[in-house]
């Protein structure tokens, strides 16, 4: 499991529509976005670079949480909360398939500098 | 031997400072080439491709073709919601100015 936070200065609702407006998307996540915003809905994303994913969105609750599941491996949940400096975004990504291996990457990693 | 050990893959592909300083380098550039590689380590070219096949086996890094040239990066996903939420605080900063 990978688990992410960040407290970012804008409200729930600018952050929402940030993480779920394709044009808004297009501007930091990926460089064509599609998404079909609701449960069961598809959501692709394609990079510059070629890269392409699909994804299934699972969870909508507008302001509060979003999720979809990768069609090729793992499940994504992003999480809104309020905070004195704005709104705390967390994000958790796990694919059963290889957690323990990142965990243990991420483990590892964190003494392979300097 | 014949169970799948992803660990033990993982241990033994860091074992090696060699790969570690890929690992370095693809951590610092976000991608690169076998070649652009063998410049930055003082390691030879099929070296490097021979540490880059450990790497992917323990599916520490990953590959994509590119006309010629191969291009490999990390797999860690924790990187890669670094750089996006990066990515997406540079993004609502853009809107308020």
């Amino acid at each position: 499991m990978v688990r992410r936070e960040i407290v970012l200065p804008v409200t729930r609702e600018e952050l929402w529509e940030a993480l779920t407006e394709p044009e808004r998307l297009e501007d930091w996540f990926a460089n064509e976005v599609d998404v079909d915003l609701r449960p069961g809905g598809a959501a692709s994303f394609r990079w510059s670079n070629g890269e392409e994913r699909h994804a299934t969105v699972t969870t909508v609750d507008p302001e509060e949480r979003l999720a979809f599941d990768w069609d090729d491996d793992g499940r994504v949940e992003f999480t809104l909360a309020d905070d004195a400096d704005g709104t705390r975004l967390t994000v958790v990504e796990t694919a059963p398939a290889w957690t323990t291996a990142l965990d243990l990457q991420a483990f590892a990693f964190a003494h392979v500098g300097a | 031997m014949s169970a799948p050990d992803p660990l033990g893959q993982v241990f033994s592909a860091l074992a090696d400072p060699s790969r570690r300083h890929v690992m370095d380098y693809l951590a610092a550039r976000g991608t690169a080439t076998a070649t652009e590689l063998t410049g930055e380590l003082p390691i030879t070219r099929q070296a490097v491709a021979k540490h880059l096949a450990t790497l992917a086996g323990a599916g520490l890094v990953s590959s994509e073709r590119q006309g010629r040239e191969t291009h490999y990066r990390l797999t860690v996903v924790g990187l890669e919601w670094d750089q996006r939420l990066g990515a997406l605080q540079s993004h609502l900063e853009r809107r308020r100015s």
